[in-house]
């Protein structure tokens, strides 16, 4: 009993660590949010309620940045699972040949996200870019890669799955290695085509890892910041600000209040997404009768 | 032994105390001479840091420079400044002046000691905030126009000096199959667009704040805006994605038969080894329609109000702005851009002239430049209209609904 008591005490640092680098400074965000706090002013800081969050329910701009946050997060997340398990099915083969492959396929998880963000900058670059040039030459091109508004945000989309794709083959690669090969062959002795031992044995034991990789992902595609940043900050026209943007500037221009604002906002609809996505795919299945 | 030994560590225990005390002074003598300098980085930072010696040399005062680039300056000095931060001095674009003026040392007393008669007024006054200055003029930059000389020979045209003619020339120079373009401009979100809207509509009686209001929708202001959405059809045709140095590009290729850039962009363009029309060009103050508004730029230099060494600071600042520092700058090598000078006394000599081919233009168009609103707001003031800018070259906006949005914007940042 008394040993029990005395473990609990091995907890204190990892709390202590837990209150100081997440709490403390979630708490302080959250304070700051509720104040009129504009750096240029130090000396009027108003306690304004939630009036920096009622405000956004009224501002056009930050409906609009929602809006584009979460295509951007749903068309870049989807593209980069759906490829990831596809190359991941396909380095589960036993190809030797494929294996070389693999570190190269690992690459772009290595280059920082503002400097590929800057590279594909100058391969987008309309006159100068490779991609343009390649494109003329086959007859497809030019593409206004950057400055058109529908194409930007499939281009900023590109480049995120680019980055990220990798990072996806690599959770779901990990999770199909492991899966018992016992299961398969009786499947196989049983007579189940390969599509039927994908559906009913590869995709159920997956499903965990699947879960985790899209939300990692999601998260992270949902704070997304550098690359569209460094690619067309927040342009053509609003087509491309997120709401990561928006927070970016209110900062900059030091409106601390309505900054830390967006922020709790921001986590609040992370969280919410990562609950509705966690409550959707693991609901109790339905005993069969 | 057990003695001697006690004896050693006793020693090593005085020279470790000794150590500390000597190196705990030496920082301390090294402190009152070392100054933080906040300052923009790449272009202009080059032509500082090959001078820097020569200052430290000669005044004993080293200069530790902290470099950020433009989009990102005015957000960590804020952030620096109103949070006690560390800078010594600040490298500022004028219109960052008012909002940091709260942080800044008032400099009235000490520019007495200068000999501001050879300062051009105007970059004078880009330093001073509400009759206090704040700031001491160093790199003065100006919109000026710039035009291929070989292009306008060709088609027997002359440089335009109002925006009908501007327009009639980009439109006889633009021929997009030879893929010689009219003009380059940005038309994207970048800042530049919003600052290339404004210059046309100041040009036409227009006024982004008039009053203590925002005063851009107006006929002026929709006359200013129509003739700047008529001159991006003579645009080469990736211009919603430009920014300063696609400008540049544009010219530096040969692409573009003018440009409207600001003269710090200037120098690349006649640079042989970067720029195929180097020596072809022409420069020329900006178009005017009712009224001629070069839109004024200058960078400047001021002290932080809690700043410990401010007598070390004033020295670097005079030093920045005095004729020896301005004319090294103006004929630095420099591969990317330039700094200038404020003074009369460096844009007039032979050498600045045989160095910047654009001085005269650039002389000119500084006395007679106007000013963006002098406002704490204006950094406010400015993203909004570079928001509604792109959103207006993007098709998300018609004129009259951007006029009005940035009108909207500028009076619920002023509380109207």
């Amino acid at each position: 009993m008394a040993a029990g008591r005395a473990g609990r005490w091995f907890l204190l640092p990892g709390l202590v660590f837990l209150f100081a680098i997440d709490l403390v400074p979630l708490a302080y965000s959250c304070w700051v949010s509720f104040y009129n706090w504009w750096l240029i002013r130090p000396r009027d800081i108003r306690f304004v309620g939630l009036a920096n969050y009622t405000r956004f329910a009224d501002d056009p701009e930050f409906t609009r940045a929602v809006v584009v946050t979460t295509l951007f997060t749903v068309g870049a997340v989807l593209v980069e699972f759906l490829a990831g398990l596809a190359l991941a099915l396909l380095f589960a083969q036993p190809f030797k040949f494929l294996r070389p492959i693999r570190v190269l396929l690992l690459l772009p998880l290595f280059v920082v996200p503002v400097v590929g963000a800057t590279m594909w900058r100058v391969i987008f670059h309309p006159e100068l870019g490779v991609l343009n040039y390649y494109l003329a030459a086959t007859g497809l091109g030019p593409l206004p890669w950057l400055s058109d508004p529908r194409l930007a945000l499939v281009s900023i989309t590109l480049v995120d799955a680019w980055r990220t794709i990798p990072f996806m083959f690599l959770v779901m690669y990990a999770g199909l290695e492991v899966l018992p090969a016992e299961l398969f062959e009786a499947a196989a002795v049983d007579g189940a085509s390969a599509w039927q031992s994908f559906r009913h044995i590869t995709v159920p034991l997956l499903t965990y890892i699947m879960l985790l990789a899209v939300l990692i992902r999601g998260m992270d595609a949902f704070r997304e910041f550098d690359i569209i940043f460094v690619l067309t900050g927040g342009g053509p026209g609003t087509a491309t600000q997120t709401i990561q943007i928006l927070n970016y500037r209110a900062f900059g221009l030091g409106h601390m209040g309505e900054a830390n604002a967006i922020g709790i906002v921001t986590l609040i609809i992370v969280a919410v997404m990562c609950y509705v996505l966690m409550r959707a795919v693991l609901r109790p299945q339905a005993a069969p009768s | 032994m057990r003695i001697s030994r006690n004896v050693r560590y006793l020693a090593v225990a005085v020279l470790v105390v000794l150590a500390i005390a000597s190196g705990s002074d030496a920082p301390a003598s090294a402190q009152a001479k070392t100054i933080t300098l906040s300052m923009l980085a790449g272009y202009k930072e080059d032509v500082l840091r090959a001078n820097l010696p020569e200052f430290e040399k000669k005044t004993g005062i080293k200069v530790v420079v902290d470099a950020a680039p433009f989009g990102d300056l005015y957000k960590k000095q804020l952030l620096s400044l109103s949070t006690g931060g560390r800078y010594d001095v600040l490298f500022m674009d004028e219109p960052w002046i008012p909002p940091l003026s709260e942080f800044l040392l008032p400099l009235n007393e000490r520019m007495k000691t200068l000999d501001t008669a050879d300062f051009i007024p105007t970059t004078v006054a880009s330093g001073a905030f509400q009759g206090t200055q704040y700031a001491v003029p160093v790199d003065p930059n100006v919109q000026l126009l710039v035009y291929r000389k070989d292009l306008f020979e060709q088609k027997g045209l002359k440089p335009p000096t109002t925006w009908d003619e501007l327009l009639a020339d980009a439109k006889a120079l633009h021929d997009p199959a030879k893929q010689q373009y009219g003009i380059a401009i940005t038309a994207s979100s970048d800042i530049q667009t919003a600052l290339y809207m404004l210059l046309a509509m100041w040009s036409y009686g227009a006024e982004l704040v008039d009053g203590g209001k925002g005063s851009l929708n107006s006929a002026a202001g929709k006359k200013g805006g129509e003739v700047f959405l008529e001159l991006l059809k003579y645009t080469p045709p990736n211009v919603k994605s430009y920014n300063f140095a696609d400008v540049n590009k544009a010219i530096q290729l040969g692409q573009a038969a003018m440009a409207i850039q600001w003269a710090s962009g200037a120098k690349p363009m006649e640079d042989k080894q970067r720029s195929s029309v180097a020596g072809k060009l022409g420069y020329a103050q900006v178009p005017k329609a009712v009224r001629q508004t070069p839109m004024r730029g200058v960078w400047t230099v001021g002290i932080a109000k809690n700043s410990a060494n401010q007598d070390a600071a004033w020295q670097f600042a005079t030093w920045l702005s005095g004729r020896e520092f301005g004319q090294a700058a103006v004929t630095f090598p420099s591969a990317t851009s330039a700094i200038h000078s404020p003074r009369f006394s460096v844009l007039k000599d032979p050498a600045t002239k045989a160095a910047l081919p654009y001085a005269d233009a650039l002389l000119v168009s500084l006395q007679i430049t106007k000013e963006r609103p002098r406002l704490r707001e204006y950094a406010d003031i400015q993203e909004n209209l570079r928001v509604t800018a792109g959103k207006l070259t993007a098709g998300e906006l018609t004129l009259e609904a951007a006029l009005k949005e940035i009108d909207a914007g500028t009076n619920r940042i002023l509380g109207k």
